[in-house]
Parts: C-alpha cells; sequence; structure tokens
C-alpha cells in the first residue's frame, strides 16, 4: 500500500514486450499491495529458487498452496531435477496439479496472466515464467433475475463473471456453431468480453459490424453498460436503446436463435444484442412461454401502454387548456368543479405532478429495498391524497400522471421506459405551447427521429418503417409454435430468413 | 467571446425562446389564442333566442361545474351576434364556453322572422357544434319554456336534455340538428325542425319546475323562415316515410278488445310509375310495418288467422292515414318537405330527369300518390295457449277460459 503522498500509481503496461524478469515484474506492480511474491524452493533445495508471484484476492491461497506450492517442493519429483529448463518443461507437462499452464517470456503476457486469476513461477536466469490458472473461487452464484421478472421460464440469470455467462449460453446452445470471440476492453482496465454468434447462420456483416465496433472502443475501462452501449451504437444521443440488454440468459439465446450477435462482457451481469428495434423491445420471453392468444394481446397492451405513456398527459394539458369542446360535458363539468379551488394553471399541475412523480420514483430506486417501498406508497397515496385535499392539484391530474405512469412501467426494457419518460416532457412542453397541434408536431418530429435511426444496418422501427409490412403481424402478434413463421427478415440471417419446423 | 461561450449563449438564447412558447399560465404571450383556465369556465349547454322590439333576446344557461348553481344570463341586442357578444364576458371575468351546447330553442317569432340569421350564426361560430339540436317553442317566449323546467336543483339544461331525448325515444317526434337543417335547406330549400311548447302538468318528479315539455310536430322552414306547422297526423306520415320514426305503443282496436302494439320496423319504399311515353304517371309509396303485441285489454282470440288479419289491418289503416295526411299536407303547400323528388331520383335518376326535368315544383301538388301499408304482426301467441304439458287436462284451454268466464 502507498503511504505518505498520495501519487497516482502509473498502470501496469500490460502490453510491453519487455523480458521476464522477477525485478521488471516487481517494478510493474510497485505500489500494489495486493501483489505478493516469495521465493519457492524447487524440491524443497535451498540452493534452487523460484520466484512465485500472484495477485491476492484473485487467485485461491489454497489452490496455490496444493496444487503448485506442495508438488513443487516435493524432493521426490523436483529434488533430481538440477536444470531449470527442466523444471519448466516439467511445470508445464503437468508435474503439478493445474489443468491451465502457460509459458510466458514477455512482461506483457504475465501482467496479463496475473491480473486474469492466474500465478506465476518466474526463473530469472531463463528469463521465463510459468503461469498457473487458480482463480479464485469468490464470485456470484447463478441466481433468478432480479429486474426481468420470470413466471414460466428458465431462472439462471447472467453474473458478473465472463466465463460462467458464457457458460450458461453455451449450455442452452450445444452447437459447435456457436462461437465466441474475446475481446478486451479499456486501456486500463482490460475488461474482457465475448462476441457471440451462430456462425453460417447469423448475418456476417452484422458480425463482422460488431466486431469492428467492439475492436474500436476507446476508453479506460468498460465497467458500466453505458460504455458498450454509447461507444458501439448507431446514434448515441438519441436516447432510445438500440442495443437489447437482459440480464435473461435464454432471451439472450433466443435473439442468438433469431439472427442477432451478442455481447457479454466481464464484470457486467447483462448481455447485449444487436441489431435492437423498437419492436424487439415490445417483447418479453415470457410472451414465447405462454399461450399465443395471451401474448399477443399482451403486446398490443404494450403498444398501446406506449401511446399512453406518452400522450397521456400532454393530451390532458391540450384539452384542458385549449380544447375544452373535446371533452365530454359530464367529465367536463366535473373537470370545473375540480379545480375550482386550485391555485394553480393546468401547465404548472401537470409538469409539478410528474416532476414529483419523477422524485418518487427516483427516491424508491435510490433508497434501499424496503424503504424505497415505503417511500412509493407514501408518496402514492398519501402525499397525492393530500395534495388532492388540500386542492393544489386537481383529482383528474393526479389520475392522468398515475396512469401515464402507470403505463409507463409495463415497458420490458427500462432504457425504453426512462426514454419514453423524457419524451413524455417535450411533449407536454410542446402541448402547453400548441395545444393539440404541439402535440401532433411533437409525435411527428418523434416519429421522424425513430423512424430515422438504425441499429447496424438495421431500421429501428422495422417492420412499422423501412422494413417489410407484410411482417407487421410478426411484431405485433406472437405466432403459434405450430405455424411456419419467419424470422426478421431484416436480419438477412444465412437460412434464408424461415424458421424450419 | 470564445467559441463555447457563443455557444452556450445561443443555446441559453434558444432555451428561453422556448420558454416563452411556455405560456399557459398567461394568455398573454400565448402562441395559442384559444387558451382558456379551465376554472373561469361557464359550460353553456342550452341558448334561447326569442324575439325584442330591438331586435333578439338571447339567454344562456350554463354551469361552473357539477356542484355550482346553473345560471342564466340575458342580454338583447339587435342581432345574435351582438347580443353573444355581450354574453361572452360573464360576471367575475367568467368565460362563456359554447362548444357543450346541446340544445338550441328558438321562439315562434324569431322562427318566422330570423330563422337565417340564426342558423347562418351556428354555422359561423367557431365554436358552436353543427350537432346542436334546433327546437321552435310554440305559444310561450323560449327563455320561459327553459325557466320554467328547471327545479330548485336541477338545471333546467338539465332537465331539457333529458326531456328532448325522450322526444326521440318515444317517437313523438325527431329533433333535427342545425346540420340536418341547414344541409336540407341547401339541398331541397325546405327543411323540417321539430316544435314544442310547455305544458303546465302535474310535477312528476320534485326536481322539476312548473312546466314539461311537449312535441308540437314538425314546422315546415323555408332558408329565410318558417313557413308553416304540421298536424300531429301529418308529422307522423312525415316520420314514416323519413325514416326518423322511432318505437311507439299505438292501441288498435280489434272485436271488442284493444290491442297495444309496438311497431318495431317501418320500412318505407318509395317508387315511380312512368307511362309508356315516359311521362310520371304517378308514385307509388308502399310502407311495410312490423309490429309485436304488448298488451291486451279484454279478450280476443289471435291465434285465428281473421282476428290477425283484422288487427293487421288496423294498424295499416292508422299509418296510412297519417301518410296519407303528410303527401296531401304538402301537396296543398306545394312543398316537398318529404323529399320525394330526391327519393325518387335516387331511384330512377335518367328517367326522373327525362319525365320531369325542372318542372317538379309544378308537377307536385297535382301528381298522384298511390299509398298501400302492410302490417304483419309478431308476438301473437297467448297466455292460455301454453307449450304441450304433460298430463294437462284435455280439451281447448281457449274454450274453457272463455266458457268460464261466461259463466261466471
Amino acid at each position: 500500500m502507498l503511504r505518505g503522498k498520495a501519487k497516482a500509481p502509473a498502470p501496469p503496461e500490460t502490453t510491453s514486450n519487455a523480458p521476464v524478469t522477477v525485478a521488471a515484474l516487481e517494478a510493474v506492480f510497485e505500489g500494489c499491495y495486493d501483489f505478493e511474491s516469495r521465493d519457492v524452493h524447487i524440491g524443497g533445495d535451498i540452493r534452487r529458487k523460484a520466484r512465485l508471484c500472484f495477485i491476492d484476492g484473485l487467485v485461491s491461497g489454497s489452490d496455490v498452496a496444493q496444487q503448485v506450492i506442495r508438488p513443487l517442493t516435493d524432493p521426490e519429483r523436483f529434488g533430481a531435477v538440477t536444470d531449470t529448463k527442466a523444471v519448466i518443461s516439467m511445470l508445464l507437462g503437468g508435474s503439478v496439479y493445474v489443468y491451465t499452464a502457460k509459458s510466458r517470456e514477455t512482461l506483457g503476457e504475465l501482467a496479463g496472466d496475473l491480473l486474469n486469476g492466474f500465478c506465476a513461477l518466474l526463473f530469472d536466469a531463463e528469463r521465463t515464467a510459468v503461469t498457473f490458472e487458480v482463480k479464485s473461487p469468490q464470485r456470484r452464484s447463478v441466481e433468478a433475475p432480479r429486474e426481468e421478472k420470470v413466471v414460466k421460464g428458465a431462472k439462471d440469470a447472467f453474473v458478473e463473471t465472463l466465463k460462467i455467462n458464457t457458460t450458461l449460453v453455451r449450455r442452452k446452445l450445444r452447437n459447435t456453431h456457436l462461437k465466441i470471440r474475446e475481446f478486451h476492453l479499456g486501456r486500463r482496465a482490460d475488461t474482457s468480453a465475448a462476441l457471440i454468434y451462430i456462425d453460417g447462420f447469423t448475418n456476417p456483416s452484422i458480425v463482422a459490424e460488431a466486431e469492428r465496433r467492439l475492436a474500436g472502443i476507446k476508453t479506460e475501462g468498460a465497467l458500466t453498460s453505458a460504455v458498450i452501449e454509447e461507444n458501439i451504437v448507431d446514434n448515441p444521443r438519441s436516447p432510445f436503446p438500440q442495443l437489447i440488454s437482459t440480464e435473461r440468459s435464454d432471451k439472450f439465446c433466443m435473439n442468438l436463435l433469431e439472427g442477432r450477435v451478442g455481447i457479454l462482457v466481464d464484470g457486467l451481469p447483462l448481455g447485449f444484442l444487436a441489431p435492437g428495434t423498437f419492436s424487439q423491445f415490445m417483447k418479453v420471453p415470457e410472451d414465447h412461454a405462454g399461450h399465443f392468444l395471451v401474448a399477443s394481446c399482451l403486446t398490443l397492451l404494450r403498444y398501446f401502454s406506449v401511446a399512453l405513456t406518452l400522450l397521456a398527459p400532454a393530451f390532458y394539458v391540450a384539452v384542458a387548456m385549449y380544447h375544452q369542446e373535446m371533452i365530454p360535458t359530464r367529465l367536463m363539468q366535473s373537470m370545473i368543479e375540480a379545480k375550482q379551488q386550485v391555485p394553480f394553471p393546468t401547465a404548472v399541475e401537470v409538469i409539478m405532478m410528474l416532476l414529483a412523480f419523477e422524485l418518487l420514483q427516483e427516491a424508491g430506486i435510490r433508497l434501499p429495498s424496503p424503504i424505497g417501498e415505503t417511500v412509493s406508497i407514501i408518496g402514492a397515496l398519501i402525499v397525492g391524497q393530500s395534495a388532492v385535499e388540500a386542492s393544489v392539484v386537481s383529482p383528474v391530474v393526479v389520475v392522468v400522471i398515475a396512469l401515464a405512469g402507470i403505463a409507463g412501467y409495463t415497458m420490458p426494457n427500462q432504457d425504453m421506459g426512462s426514454a419514453l419518460r423524457l419524451c413524455r416532457f417535450l411533449l407536454v412542453a410542446a402541448s402547453i405551447a400548441l395545444g393539440m397541434f404541439g402535440v401532433a408536431l411533437g409525435c411527428a418530429v418523434l416519429l421522424y427521429h425513430l423512424s430515422s435511426l438504425e441499429s447496424f444496418g438495421v431500421p429501428y422501427m422495422t417492420p412499422f418503417a423501412g422494413g417489410q409490412g407484410r411482417h407487421l403481424s410478426r411484431a405485433l402478434l406472437r405466432h403459434s409454435m405450430t405455424e411456419k413463421r419467419d424470422r426478421e427478415p431484416e436480419l438477412k440471417t444465412e437460412d434464408g430468413g424461415e424458421a424450419k419446423l | 467571446m470564445k467559441k463555447s461561450l457563443k455557444k452556450a449563449a445561443r443555446l441559453l438564447a434558444a432555451v428561453l425562446a422556448l420558454c416563452l412558447t411556455l405560456t399557459g399560465c398567461s394568455r398573454g404571450l400565448s402562441i395559442f389564442s384559444n387558451y382558456r383556465r379551465l376554472e373561469m369556465v361557464e359550460l353553456v349547454r342550452t341558448i334561447t333566442v326569442d324575439g325584442a322590439e330591438d331586435g333578439v333576446n338571447v339567454a344562456i344557461y350554463g354551469t361552473a361545474g357539477e356542484k355550482q348553481e346553473a345560471r342564466m344570463y340575458q342580454r338583447t341586442g339587435p342581432s345574435i351576434g351582438v347580443a353573444m357578444n355581450e354574453l361572452s364576458l360573464l360576471p367575475l371575468g367568467r368565460e362563456a364556453v359554447l362548444s357543450h351546447t346541446e340544445e338550441l330553442l328558438i321562439g315562434e317569432d324569431v322562427a318566422r322572422e330570423r330563422l337565417d340569421e340564426v342558423l347562418d350564426y351556428v354555422e359561423r361560430f367557431s365554436e358552436t357544434r353543427l350537432d346542436i339540436g334546433l327546437l321552435v317553442v310554440r305559444d310561450s317566449a323560449a327563455w320561459e319554456l327553459v325557466s320554467g323546467l328547471a327545479g330548485e336543483e336541477t338545471p333546467a339544461s338539465d332537465v331539457l336534455a333529458g326531456l328532448s331525448r325522450s322526444i326521440d325515444r318515444v317517437g313523438q317526434g325527431y329533433i333535427f340538428s342545425c346540420r340536418e337543417i341547414v344541409t336540407s335547406l341547401a339541398q331541397n330549400g325546405v327543411a323540417l325542425i321539430q316544435c314544442v311548447r310547455g305544458v303546465q302538468e302535474e310535477k312528476l318528479f320534485e326536481n322539476r319546475g312548473d312546466l314539461n315539455l311537449a312535441p308540437a310536430g314538425f314546422a315546415v322552414a323555408r332558408p329565410d323562415a318558417i313557413v308553416d306547422f304540421l298536424t300531429e297526423e301529418e308529422t307522423l306520415g312525415t316520420m314514416l316515410l323519413l325514416g326518423k320514426y322511432r318505437s311507439k305503443n299505438v292501441d288498435i282496436p280489434v272485436d271488442g278488445a284493444v290491442l297495444t302494439l309496438s311497431v318495431d320496423s317501418v320500412k318505407p319504399e318509395i317508387k315511380p310509375v312512368f307511362s309508356r311515353d315516359g311521362a310520371l304517371e304517378r308514385v307509388e309509396i308502399r310502407l311495410t310495418l312490423g309490429a309485436n303485441v304488448v298488451c291486451m285489454a279484454g279478450l280476443t282470440d289471435l291465434r285465428q288467422a281473421e282476428t290477425r288479419h283484422r288487427a293487421e289491418d288496423g294498424l295499416s289503416q292508422r299509418f296510412g292515414d297519417a301518410l296519407t295526411a303528410a303527401v296531401k299536407r304538402g301537396q296543398a303547400m306545394g312543398i316537398d318537405f318529404l323529399d320525394l323528388y330526391g327519393i325518387l331520383s335516387r331511384r330512377e335518376p335518367l328517367r326522373m330527369e327525362d319525365a320531369v326535368g325542372k318542372n317538379w315544383d309544378t308537377l307536385f301538388p297535382g301528381l298522384p300518390v298511390e299509398i298501400a301499408v302492410e302490417s304483419t304482426l309478431s308476438r301473437t301467441y297467448d297466455i292460455i295457449d301454453p307449450p304441450e304439458i304433460s298430463g294437462r287436462e284435455e280439451g281447448d284451454p281457449w274454450e274453457k277460459l272463455t266458457g268460464s268466464l261466461k259463466d261466471n
């Protein structure tokens, strides 16, 4: 640990081609308190030493002791071997009980191994190191997804460890054509990532484009999902998600089978799928678990929810402020009645309630779960009701904002829900300024924006715009599994887009 | 100034400009002039227009909320536009909103002299809907009738809306909307308007006023004014031909009993008959009625075909008379308010053009019109003609019942 004046340590030059020496390695890891190194006597002979190095915490101490140190110091095994090259040869040949052993002659490779849970035996004289994979087993086990609830489906969600995640995928798609390409992201963090696709099926141009974009990511470290999303999507300025992110491994695999490419990143319990189209964000894996008629109705309900969450507050503002003739007479009478005691204009009321809703939601998310739920209940029930009783807002506004909010929660994808919330504010502003014309104008701009988006060369609004109209039912409904069905033609899978039954 | 600062200043200016459009709280800066504060709105549901010495008297009936007291505001002006303009700004800065108006009632004097002005105002004013029902009030001022309908707690407009809906529902008349009237005037040069009058009745409900609304037949209107009024029978005949008739219960005497029939289906068929040389010889009107037996006072055997036929003939006679009266009245007035020419032209456009051309007005008063009415009675089963039940006594139940009644 560094003491005294704080000084940012220089990052290890993991790409260095310098020869392997103990001194050089210790210089690389200078100031890293978790870096451990010690001498080991080969065959128990104090005259013959090797330097054992590892990063504490990344490796399993007992594995190092039992599987590396114990056989290495065994006089019966290594006592008679005096030549260092022979020792190295024996180590690589399986004389210690570790299934992965690599010979490293450059400092970059060696440091990379150490950072990935290997321990290393350094032989200064030979300028060589032998590394053994003895990763620490301390990792989160596979659990049911927390954000994407499962009722009738697989309950193995992705975890933070890349290898576990690739295993989950491999277990579901036991196919030699399933390719997992490794990438390293982050100039300093060197995070492992995997590009996953089905060779001979997924459109090669999408695979090539994904490879190009992943390779082109320039970042210090890929520690958050935004690093991946914003660096590889076509239009990072758009609030709408262009990559499907999921914590469910079954959803991930289902999309691979549709012809998408998947990206898994070490440290992120999420899988990303590309291309992401609007219709895909309206679907949940549960649609394929339930009856197709029910699933179709629920999909249509989600589309209705999009309209409701986007337009309800803006529509209310427009009709209450400018187009009172559109309100049924009885409703208009009760709205006027409720508004008599409210001191704020409709515009202020609606914006105030929208902000309050966002505040409550933010508070609910940030606070620990039991307290968060309490805040939501207090906010929704007590504050809402009190606000109406105190004539701060009219009850219709509360109903409209609550309806819009609840409709927003039906979005299967949180990012899509957030984008719609943002657009909701803009549409309300447009309706305050121009009434129903503002709503229409705002919708036109929104549709223009959505129609101009592309994800990995696929139109975002396909099949509604930029795709083939005859596939419209595929987006809106879930066909029976016994029916012959087409894949999304825009994905241009190598089997021609026709799913074989 | 640095480039980034300039950019920030431009952005700030754009945001401020955008904020100017967020003027929902202030009318002065609003881009869209239609802005109204909901809490300052007075919802007008009924308008009355009556004649006055120096022009017209316009009254509006509005409420400022569900639980608020209903109010009537009245202004007199040289024209409807001027009077309405004065009414647009109400006490306490309230603003009258006419877009929810359901009925427009005009006095007989206004109907005779200023009908065109009333319709023109409704058509031109952007706020008034064209589907407002137009009613002519007979024998009293329109505002007096509407005010007399109101109860202590029930606004006049509520009572009026309920009563006017019931006029349609029970088949006593048909309230034409301004759109229908204007369209008819534009196409045929004649239109029909429902008339009503206030009648003093014993209060049926506590929340009613002293007056009740009673239908008073149709008025025949030319583009500028009302020409004449139709009787109740003529109105019935007109409704039958125009397809505006709603189910209504009719009493028909048959063999000493009285059958109450509900006429549920009315199908008029109107066709021209041409002579060999292509001249319009006559018009045939065939009316097919379908009626159900609602109830029967007295005893008659509906299972007998002859009895049923007599009942059907009675109904046909009743409706045939009404139809004949309407046609004859139109011919007598020389006004085709039944739009026979339009119906015949749609059926035989080329032959009608050749036979009539532009001479309909001269041909119509003397044109022979044959009217035939055919009725079919259903639901004629009898309560004493039960379905087969095992173990029941032998013999004709009808004979038994009538025999026992006679004995008693």
